[in-house]
């Protein structure tokens, strides 16, 4: 998070992170396209010529809260191929939450759980806590055959700690739920970390509240 | 540079660091000429990093007027201050014409603000009040005149040319952004990359070193063991000796025997010790060469008399073969001859009964370290030249896959053959060592089934 008093604005970062080719740079696209124009700023992609992320891509979103302090929700993708992990951390510096998207093909299964070790030890790397990071799960491509069923993954969403979705994001199904359910995690959290309201007025509801108005989706996971 | 795009957000401040201010320029150039309206960019500091105008007839009039020049730099000065915080800014000038001030704003932040005028409103038909009552000596004529030159536009025509620029230069920061973003993310990764190899190969040295320490506490142990080895066990031969040669009384015959097998076992196991101690020597570097002129041709027919009898009893024949002219060399005839006689004696012992064993000798060039294919090799030092020595074998040879592992210690290419020929698997380290102590090298050729050859060099003295 940046905080810049003399010009009341606040920069999120939210990172996109899941093993390669899981639909982190469509849930951006996704995004893109359906929030409104005077939100959503372009969508940059820094790809190499066969459409896969190289450094990152990344997608501003801009918000005016209550009291008149500027949102700024800058959402990155890390590149997902195993080789790319010194661009993976250092896109994962200053993350205020991570949105992980797994893919539910059940062939993925290994990948996405190696995905996530790498994440921890990323986080850890970049000397953030892992186990203080805003997070959310997306399962990813439900449109596919053969991915883990709805019950398994409602199964293991209820041992687990964080908000778990479900999502098709080429369909743009989902997206915007794991957006906001993220970014009201991470507000929460940065809201009990700087005490935001206290010191610009800003309430965590009406915050959200604007971002839900503008994204057109109601936060919460499926559980 | 102050305000630097920051990595960690990928952010910008400044629109000059991420955009090239002559690009920009082309652009409001290219703006100028289609609709002649004046263009400057400012950054969010107030900085002018574009401006494309020319000076207008009416501005030129109105500053020969004495009330005109500082009414005129008043008006510019205000201009270049105006912030348009809540948007886009009209604001007029005293002749009529209008300067219109519009924010860049990109990902959520100022970045600056671009002034587009002066134009002259097409609603605007005759000259302004403000612009008569400026200066007494103002002719009316003249102003409308020089009015008359500049541009007319229309408001809504005004603000679809502001919007269009608002676009391009959105797009020519989003292009300029990505491609800083690109280059400083490469640099970034790399170097976070060589960050990682650096520390890995930190790890890497440190486990190198340790390990080292070890060999060279192995060594240490190794040497201090052999030594302390060696004098009882000089003891135990010297006692058996002097039973043996019945100091101490008369033995029977299969006393004899016992004490004579108690001898040769202990010879062996000295001599074994011995070759613990060279290793460690060697290995250490500590071991001092005692070099003279060396007749090669006697020394292996020596190596070949004192090997006559093991080779007797396999029914294995020792050949010499001396080729040609030799380069006279040094070396310590001590160690050379241990090389020659371990070589050999495994050569015997691994020959085929009623084999032949070949001890060679010949004058060969020495391949120059530095030598690149032979490139250059006409400017680089002359080829030396030196002794080759080669012991050869009918046996059933080494595989491939195994040769470059003989020389290491304790190496043996078949764990079975030494229950058969005996050994101690550091006789070819203790001859890698020793020839390379001479400067020169030892290697092997071998064919599985058809024999083997170690060949070594010992290099011709520097003049």
């Amino acid at each position: 998070m940046q905080l810049d008093f003399k010009s009341r604005e606040l920069t999120i970062k939210l990172v996109y992170y899941g093993p390669a080719l899981s639909g982190k740079t469509t849930n951006l696209q996704s995004i893109h396209q359906l929030v409104a124009g005077e939100v959503a700023g372009r969508l940059m992609t820094l790809e190499t010529k066969d459409d896969r992320t190289l450094f990152f891509d990344l997608l501003p979103l801009t918000l005016s809260s209550e009291n008149g302090l500027q949102v700024r929700v800058k959402l990155f993708t890390v590149p997902g191929q195993v080789i790319h992990n010194a661009t993976r951390r250092l896109v994962l510096r200053g993350a205020d939450g991570v949105a992980f998207i797994a893919d539910s093909q059940r062939s993925e299964t290994k990948a996405n759980a190696s995905s996530f070790v790498n994440l921890r030890k990323n986080l850890k790397d970049n000397g953030l806590d892992p186990t203080k990071m805003p997070l959310v799960i997306q399962f990813n491509k439900r449109d596919l055959e053969d991915i883990r069923t709805d019950a398994e993954i409602d199964a293991l969403s209820a041992r687990g700690n964080e908000p778990v979705f479900k999502a098709t994001a080429i369909r743009g199904i989902g997206v915007l739920e794991t957006l906001l359910g993220l970014m009201e995690m991470t507000w929460k959290h940065l809201e009990a970390e700087h005490q935001l309201e206290a010191k610009f007025g800003v309430r965590t509801g009406p915050l959200i509240a604007e971002l839900e108005k503008h994204l057109g989706a109601k936060p919460g996971g499926s559980r | 540079m102050s305000g630097a795009p920051d990595l960690t957000l990928a952010d910008v401040s400044r629109i000059e660091d991420i955009v090239d201010k002559s690009a920009l320029n082309e652009v409001c150039r290219s703006f100028f000429d289609l609709f002649s309206i004046p263009i400057r960019v400012f950054s969010r500091d107030g900085a002018l990093i574009a401006d494309v105008h020319e000076t207008r007839a009416i501005c030129t009039y109105v500053n020969t007027l004495r009330s005109g020049r500082p009414a005129c730099s008043a008006l510019v000065a205000q201009v270049k201050n105006l912030e348009p915080k809540d948007g886009t800014i009209e604001h007029p000038c005293f002749t009529g014409a209008i300067y219109r001030v519009v924010p860049i704003d990109y990902q959520g932040r100022r970045l600056g603000r671009f002034v587009v005028g002066p134009y002259f409103p097409a609603e605007l038909t005759r000259v302004p009040k403000s612009l008569l009552a400026l200066d007494e000596d103002m002719d009316s004529e003249t102003a409308r005149a020089a009015l008359g030159e500049m541009p007319r536009v229309r408001r809504e025509t005004a603000e679809r040319l502001a919007a269009h620029l608002t676009r391009i230069l959105d797009l020519i920061i989003f292009s300029g952004h990505r491609a800083f973003l690109t280059s400083e993310m490469h640099v970034a990764s790399v170097r976070e990359s060589f960050r990682e190899l650096a520390e890995k190969n930190q790890d890497l040295q440190e486990a190198f070193d340790r390990l080292k320490e070890l060999d060279r506490l192995k060594s240490n142990f190794l040497a201090t063991v052999s030594h302390e080895l060696r004098t009882p066990l000089t003891s135990i031969i010297g006692y058996s000796d002097m039973l043996a040669t019945g100091i101490a009384g008369e033995m029977n015959e299969e006393q004899g025997e016992f004490v004579e097998t108690i001898r040769s076992k202990g010879d062996h196991l000295l001599a074994l010790i011995s070759s613990l101690l060279d290793l460690g020597k060697l290995e250490q570097g500590r071991l001092t060469l005692h070099v003279e002129h060396m007749d090669a041709p006697a020394l292996l027919e020596e190596v070949a008399t004192t090997l006559a009898p093991l080779a007797g009893k396999k029914e294995v024949q020792i050949a010499i073969k001396v080729e040609g002219s030799l380069p006279g060399v040094k070396a310590d005839p001590v160690r050379l001859r241990q090389v020659l006689f371990n070589l050999t004696e495994n050569a015997v012992k691994f020959s085929p009964r009623q084999g032949t064993v070949t001890l060679g000798v010949r004058g060969v060039e020495l391949d120059n370290d530095d030598d690149d294919g032979g490139m250059g090799l006409v400017l680089l030092a002359a080829p030396r030249r030196g002794l080759e020595l080669s012991v050869s074998d009918q046996g059933h040879g080494i595989p491939s896959g195994e040769q470059s592992k003989i020389f290491d210690a304790f190496y043996q290419v078949d764990g079975s053959s030494t229950r058969e020929h005996g050994g101690t698997g550091l006789g070819l380290s203790i001859v890698k060592r020793l020839v390379e102590a001479h400067g020169g090298e030892v290697w092997v050729e071998s064919t599985p089934g058809e024999g083997t050859t170690f060949r070594l060099t010992i290099p011709e003295e520097e003049e």
